[in-house]
């Protein structure tokens, strides 16, 4: 019993908790255990667990109020994609404005990825209208980077397509990362980061140029723990700054904060 | 869709209307839902659920001594808590109308 409290605590301070805090919430966790007589494994689960439904209700509050939808950033009206006689998607409606977050959820293999791509423009749909704001970022669940290239090497790249100035692009690359926990090495190529690295540097690739509609695929495969809090404190801090996210997603554990869920079910 | 989001999207709105009739603990919230037939609501959820409430303003806690054992967290209702309760009740009102619209008709197993 008193190793679960310990380790809820610890995991509670690894997610960014204040010590005391954490400490606090652990003596209260362990005694609202000992009001059903139980160990606290068997009321609340595993500790580390708990700790995000935790964090997760302590999020809710400490949101800063809501600022009012913004201008509508992406607009999909009756959007379908037929690949010869298969119909992947049908029908599909969602209007995202800035500030606001939308999730996509589905099976593996219903369509998601291939949504995101016509979200980007990048694959033209059957049918149905698609309107979307001058600025995307697209973050891709793979691909998107090239192995031989260092991680500054990418943001002096990407930028130049967007129009900055190399010294002005490594310096908003290295900032971005940085949000992230990570701090990219000077001779590192991408092709010898770990997937969860090389997840980090899609994510900042994508939101190089201030995009106001981001559209990201998955991006916290291969993230670990912390990193993926870290990953969705992010999606909120772009959504509370006014932009739009489209995430695609099949953790259904964040959903409580996000306004739009697209559910596109079983796989076509 | 399946029953977990149904449950989360009333949970807030059952936790509000027990408060209301009178202060409770966690324990003591779940037995209530548990014997109403709503829910068997794990702690993992409930607790949680608790705490949200108390960081929204909705209820507030007070330690109080048990007769058996350890102190309990007793969870009041605020009056911010009862409006909140007003609009979700209002909110499900309508929605279990449709709903009730819906199932006309529709024999019960």
């Amino acid at each position: 019993m008193a190793d679960w409290v310990d380790s809820l605590e610890s995991e509670l301070v690894r997610l960014g908790l204040q010590p005391g805090r954490a400490r606090h919430l652990a003596d209260e966790t362990e005694q609202q255990a000992a009001e059903s007589d139980s160990p606290p494994g068997e009321v609340f689960g595993p500790a580390v667990l708990y700790a995000r439904h935790l964090v997760a209700a302590l999020r809710v509050s400490s949101a800063p109020a809501r600022l009012h939808a913004g201008p509508v950033m992406l607009s999909l009206a009756g959007v379908s994609k037929r690949y010869r006689r298969q119909t992947v998607l049908a029908d599909v409606n969602l209007t995202v404005r800035g500030g606001e977050v939308a999730a996509v959820v589905g099976a593996n293999g219903c369509g998601k990825s291939t949504l995101l791509r016509i979200c980007a423009g990048l694959t033209r749909p059957s049918g149905g209208s698609v309107r979307r704001t001058r600025r995307v970022g697209f973050v891709p669940q793979d691909g998107g980077t090239v192995g031989g290239l260092t991680a500054e090497e990418h943001f002096t790249l990407f930028g130049a397509a967007a129009g900055m100035v190399p010294g002005r692009a490594r310096s908003t690359g290295v900032h971005l990362a940085s949000r992230l926990a990570w701090r990219p090495g000077a001779r590192q190529r991408a092709q010898q980061m770990s997937g969860g690295t090389r997840q980090k540097l899609n994510l900042v690739l994508g939101e190089l140029h201030a995009p106001d509609l981001l559209l990201l695929d998955e991006p916290y495969q291969g993230f670990d723990q912390g990193t993926y809090v870290d990953f969705w404190q992010q999606v909120f801090a772009w959504r509370d700054a006014g932009r739009a996210v489209v995430v695609v997603t099949h953790l259904l554990h964040d959903l409580q904060n996000v306004d739009h869920v697209l559910d596109l079910g079983a796989s076509a | 869709m399946t029953p977990r989001p149904w449950l989360h999207g009333f949970l807030d709105l059952c936790l509000l209307a027990m408060l209301r009739e009178r202060p409770d603990y966690g324990y003591g919230l779940s037995q209530r839902l548990a014997a109403a037939g709503v829910a068997d609501i794990p702690g993992g959820t409930l607790y949680p659920a608790l705490l949200r409430l108390e960081e929204q303003g909705l209820a507030i806690p007070d330690w109080q001594p048990s007769e058996s054992g350890p102190r309990r967290k007793y969870y009041a209702i605020t009056p911010a808590g009862l409006d909140v309760l007003a609009g979700q009740a209002a909110d499900w009102q309508r929605f279990r109308d449709g709903v009730d619209a819906l199932l006309t008709g529709v024999h019960h197993g």
